[in-house]
């Protein structure tokens, strides 16, 4: 067994390949440690491929990509790299919850409150204070507002006084909460990954599903959540204040919250038999031998939407790179196409059953060239409100330990996920 | 980001921060301190406004502290003198009557890396450890780990062990957590922090009120901890039951690899947790975060090492979806080759045909190989969907086609008629060096059931003079050898220019001596030339040996949630081996003297070193570094086992015999200078088994002899002449460089 001495150091690199923030929790790494990474950026062509792991002679480097930013984390010894990856997600969702971004310029606006942030998330390169509630108390997030008042009194962004949530026994949950509207919000969020071949039928689907919670209650309230059909779930992992025998026994989520915005549960359902597919796609994609034009031609309808109503819905596809240019008309909504990226973009909206959107036209190819061996995939992004696709529903809310009678709301999204529609 | 005028930056900050108008305007002041941050963490040297910002933290601003605070912890080891001025502002907020303010001002004292520090840090860390506020105990747990690395680790503060032991029932879990890390690091001469059975059940105890990464690294720690009966073990499995499905994976993952090894005597317990961690792994195989997914598909292969059929039924998991990066889509083509069985193979072959049309060579390439993988099962089927590949003509698919019917062939012969009859037109799409010897190699070997192979080889025979890669040459010479041996009407007149050109005109010397070989091998008589060139055309039982049977569980559980699985065990190895050896004395290598070098070369790798016949039994493992003074005690406490005197001439050169020890892994622990008389040597390494060799050089003057004396921690005679033929190769051989 080794010492588990986490992360040494972390940079932050934007994607044309530029450090532009660095923190060392131990002794300081040279940045030339970071030279490993970009042989790797350099290797990879595209930016996305990356490998997250990567050794030098003297460490290891393990990055995450996020918002077209690296978060890279220098490592000395073994560790656990699921933990390490888990971790610097943290930091980009704690930049992202206090700048409302987490940009380079976002970052580098802020670049005080983010040497706070790290300073306070890892000491000595372990992990302390990470839950958002808590940091929050410690450093207070900047807003409009405060950074004009803070310009004019000079006050601090420093919290004067120590966070309650630190003397709880509770981790997670702060003492002393009080709210004048007590409100309780949760919104199921399910997202589609399919693969739907050339025929249109389901080569793979499942749901990925999440329960975020909104709680803004007094004192210690003690919640009891259950759902018509808890079956349908198949794995589920849940927030540490979840009593699992609780859920194993009964099958109802019995939990004290954290105060503020988290997530309840995450689970999935992958029996495929209770997968909808709520979008069906008609295509016509041809390239012609020895042509320098192709045929194209898509159309989108519904099936299966539960008769609720598709919208959001947006087409990408990558088309191959012997393609020129694309003349299209759509029924409804735009498209762009990018003939550097050969990306098409066709931004829907939402689709009326009596009239259902399509895009048609020609395909100017590279004259010469041989014809493209394979069509391209499409990848689809739609939104269905009030619906969960699984048809999971919440029964109840109960609320034990406290008297007052809070305001309770449960909202319903199914977004797709990787929705691809293979031609 | 160095860029020009950087100094007239610093020049002009210097100005602001010494301007008592700044300095009385509070806001301003602030921000030209923060500008001094700013130009810092851009990576600009601001060392040099050092006694100015010190000045600064004299205030009652918290924010402007917390900035002169990272200041001074980025700086202070350059301007040690500098610092200790600091260190007055700093004692002083150690007491202050806000805990952030105690918190922060130690926190900063302990990060000052500078000698001569840890006198005034001490008092301020015993006080923090009592703190009321769990903020400053936090702190002051880890500061504890930071003074003792501030004192070169040398020796152990006893009392300050026994409080942090203490501290681990201390009510805020946090504390807790730090208590174990702090403990770990001034412990780790020790092997690290205890895990008596009160601690462990404590600490279980505790699991639920510690956040995710304090579980993840309990369940670390609890790893050491060996349950004394059966039924314990089992109370802590059904403890830690929850833990399996937690929402962090890395929590799920510790506590997987905890349950694996708790019950290594149980492999039905551990099949069982196998098959409850499967969903939460799936899942995270699908998680938003591409880096888990990455993660977690590494860890996926690893389970499928030993139950193959475990994720079979949910093989259209790792079906790869296009906008995924490459490097998960390669994890997944691999899980996907090792979990086909009879259900899926249709389905898994068909998905995988589709990829090997993908835009980007490299995949493509990986999806035929994976395609070759499978055809040691499923090979019909497989041969078919390759051939069909071959008709499309492209140069990156026909040449790795190509080299994966070579290996296909080795190993099932059953296909070797497919093979043979798709060949025929690939030569005209092969352009690379593995693709043409793949090609050239399967002609000469296969020839007879191909009717044109002599044609398609004398048109490489043909254009040998712009080949330019050496290797296609020789495999060139040798197929064409063999074709000779069964179709001699129709190879001779080109073997014979071939060989020709290989002696007379090939500049390329190895290619040249292969073709001077073969002539006088032919020489020799055709039955000769038969008789070495004839082998066997393939060995299916090579395949067992390519792809071992299912390995147990225990073989791999170690490694469970740490690197390996992503490096793979065979790379991880030289890897580390390379850190551990550049590292030499530093941090690394005495972090765990004992138990890294047992880590870094797993039990598995040690195993096929001894199995491999050409290698010696006997292995010294790299560094194996013993503090002076456990080498003395170890020293005092052993009798000598062996004895012996070498020839030496003159003078040791110790730095030359330092380097030599070194590499054959010995290490030196002191050394006497060069010219001293008697001249002395302490030497210590260890071998695979843990048995530590102590050894003593001894050089006598006016006395022609390197007396040894070697001692040893287990009485083994085997293992101990093994050592002692390693330590006189070494010695001889430097006696000779000098003679």
């Amino acid at each position: 067994m080794v010492v588990m001495k986490m992360i040494h150091s972390l940079f932050l690199i934007n994607c044309s390949g530029d450090i532009f923030l660095e923190k060392h929790w131990k002794s300081v790494v040279s940045q030339s440690v970071c030279d490993y990474f970009f042989e790797a950026q350099e290797k990879a062509a595209d930016v996305e491929n990356v490998p997250p792991v990567i050794s030098t002679p003297h460490h290891y480097l393990i990055s995450i990509y996020r918002d077209k930013l690296f978060f890279v984390s220098v490592i000395q010894t073994e560790v656990p790299p699921l933990f390490v990856i888990e971790f610097l997600h943290r930091v980009a969702d704690t930049f992202q919850d206090y700048f409302g971004e987490c940009s380079e310029a976002a970052i580098k606006d802020n670049v005080v409150i983010v040497y706070e942030l790290l300073e306070e998330m890892l000491d000595n390169g372990f992990p302390l204070a990470t839950e958002s509630n808590i940091l929050k108390e410690l450093i207070k997030p900047p807003t409009i507002l405060r950074s004009v008042v803070n310009s004019i009194t000079g006050s601090s962004n420093v919290g004067d006084t120590l966070p309650t949530g630190q003397l709880s026994n509770i981790p997670w949950r702060r003492a002393g909460v009080k709210y004048t509207n007590n409100e309780a919000y949760f919104d199921v969020v399910e997202e589609i990954d399919a693969i739907i071949d050339k025929s249109g039928s389901t080569v793979f689907a499942e749901i990925q599903g999440v329960i975020d919670a909104c709680i803004k209650l007094s004192g210690m309230p003690d919640l009891s959540l259950s759902f018509m059909n808890p079956r349908l779930l198949d794995d589920v992992s849940f927030h540490p204040c979840i009593r699992f025998k609780r859920w194993e026994s009964e099958r109802v989520l019995s939990f004290i919250p954290p105060d503020g915005n988290f997530r309840l549960i995450s689970y999935r359902v992958s029996s495929q038999n209770l997968v909808a597919i709520p979008v069906y796609v008609k295509h016509s994609i041809s390239f012609k031998e020895n042509s320098s034009c192709g045929r194209f031609d898509i159309t989108i309808g519904p099936k299966q939407n539960m008769g609720k109503t598709i919208e959001g819905i947006t087409v990408t596809v990558h088309m191959p790179k012997v393609v020129l240019n694309m003349n299209l008309t759509p029924t409804q909504g735009s498209y762009t196409f990018d003939p550097v990226t050969k990306v098409l973009t066709w931004d829907v909206g939402k689709i009326t059953p009596q009239k259902l959107p399509s895009l048609k036209g020609l395909v100017n190819l590279q004259s010469g060239a041989p014809k493209p061996e394979e069509n391209p995939s499409l990848n689809i992004q739609f939104k269905i409100q009030q619906l969960a696709i699984s048809g999971l529903k919440v029964n109840r809310l109960d609320m034990y330990g406290e008297k007052y009678k809070p305001f309770k709301g449960v909202k319903y999204v199914t977004k797709a996920g990787k929705f691809q529609v293979r031609t | 980001m160095p860029y020009l005028g950087s100094e007239d930056v610093v020049k002009e900050l210097k100005k602001a921060l010494c301007n008592p108008h700044i300095q009385a305007d509070r806001l301003r002041y602030r921000n030209v301190i923060q500008r001094v941050i700013r130009h810092m963490t851009q990576g600009l040297d601001m060392s040099s406004v050092f006694m100015e910002m010190v000045k600064a933290s004299a205030t009652v601003d918290i924010v402007q502290k917390k900035l002169v605070y990272l200041y001074m912890c980025t700086y202070a080891p350059l301007k040690p003198d500098l610092a200790l001025l600091a260190i007055n502002t700093l004692c002083k907020d150690c007491s202050d009557p806000n805990p952030m303010v105690r918190g922060l001002a130690l926190r900063s004292m302990c990060s000052l890396r500078m000698p001569g520090v840890q006198e005034y840090i001490q008092q301020p860390i015993l006080n923090g450890l009592r703190d009321k506020a769990s903020y400053v105990r936090r702190v002051a747990v880890l500061g504890c780990a930071k003074m003792h690395n501030l004192h070169g680790d040398s020796e152990v503060d006893g009392a300050l062990v026994n409080e942090l032991y203490s501290l681990l029932r201390d009510q805020d879990p946090i504390v807790v957590v730090n208590c174990l890390r702090s403990l770990e690091e001034i412990l780790k001469q020790e092997g690290g922090v205890v895990i008596n059975k009160p601690i462990a059940h404590h600490l279980l105890n505790r699991m639920s009120k510690l956040d995710q990464w304090g579980q993840a690294e309990v369940l670390n720690f609890l790893l050491r901890y060996q349950p004394r009966s059966e039924e314990e073990l089992f109370d802590i499995l059904n403890l830690l039951d929850s833990f399996l499905k937690s929402s962090s994976p890395g929590v799920v993952m510790g506590a997987t690899k905890l349950f694996l090894i708790l019950a290594k005597k149980f492999p039905h317990v551990q099949t069982d947790v196998l098959v409850r961690v499967k969903g939460p792994l799936l899942a995270a195989c699908s998680s938003e975060s591409r880096e888990l997914c990455f993660a977690a598909l590494c860890h996926v292969r690893q389970i499928l090492h030993s139950l193959p059929g475990h994720f079979s039924s949910h093989y259209k998991k790792f079906f790869c979806s296009y906008s995924e990066p490459h490097y998960i889509k390669l994890q997944k083509v691999e899980v996907l080759c090792e979990l086909v069985n009879d259900e899926n193979v249709q389905q898994v072959l068909e998905e995988l045909r589709g990829y090997c049309t993908d835009v980007s060579a490299d995949f493509a390439q990986a999806a035929i190989f994976a395609i070759g993988g499978i055809a040691r099962t499923y090979t019909d089927q497989c041969v078919q969907i390759l051939t069909e590949l071959l008709g499309l003509r492209q140069e990156h698919i026909t040449t790795v086609v190509v080299q994966t019917f070579r290996d296909l062939v080795w190993l099932c012969p059953q296909c070797i008629e497919a093979v043979c009859h798709a060949l025929p037109g690939c030569e005209e799409n092969i352009q690379d060096s593995e693709g043409k010897q793949a090609l050239i190699w399967l002609l000469g070997v296969h020839g007879e059931r191909i009717p044109n192979a002599p044609y398609i080889l004398e048109d490489f025979v043909e254009n040998v003079k712009s080949e330019t890669f050496p290797a296609v040459k020789m495999e060139l010479l040798t197929a064409l050898l063999r074709l000779f041996l069964s179709r001699p009407a129709e190879c001779q007149d080109m073997l014979g220019r071939l060989l020709y050109y290989c002696i007379e005109e090939e500049k390329d010397m190895a290619v040249r001596d292969r073709g001077l070989f073969y002539y006088r091998l032919l020489l020799v008589g055709i039955d000769e030339v038969k008789r070495i060139l004839c082998s066997p055309k393939s060995d299916p039982s090579l395949g067992l040996l390519e792809d071992p049977a299912e390995r147990p569980v225990n073989s791999w559980a170690s490694d469970f949630n740490t690197l390996v699985p992503v490096y793979g065990k065979a790379r991880w190895a030289t890897i580390s081996k390379c850190v551990g050896a550049e590292h030499g004395g530093s941090e690394l290598s005495h972090a765990a003297p004992f138990t890294i070098s047992g880590h870094l070369i797993s039990e598995e790798n040690k195993e096929r070193v001894q199995e491999t016949p050409d290698s010696e039994a006997f292995m010294l493992v790299p560094n194996c570094q013993l503090t002076a003074e456990y080498f003395e005690k170890t020293w005092l406490s052993l009798e000598v086992a062996h004895q012996q005197v070498l020839p030496w001439q003159g003078e040791v050169h110790p730095d030359t015999l330092q380097m030599a020890l070194q590499v054959v892994n010995i290490q030196t622990i002191a050394m006497s200078r060069a010219g001293s008389q008697p001249w002395k040597a302490y030497l210590s390494a260890q071998d695979d088994t843990g048995c530590l060799f102590l050894t003593e050089l001894l050089l006598e003057p006016e006395n022609s002899a390197m007396q040894i004396s070697v001692k040893q921690t287990e009485a083994k005679t085997e293992k101990l002449n093994s050592f002692m033929s390693v330590l006189e190769t070494v010695i001889g051989t430097i006696g000779d460089i000098k003679s």
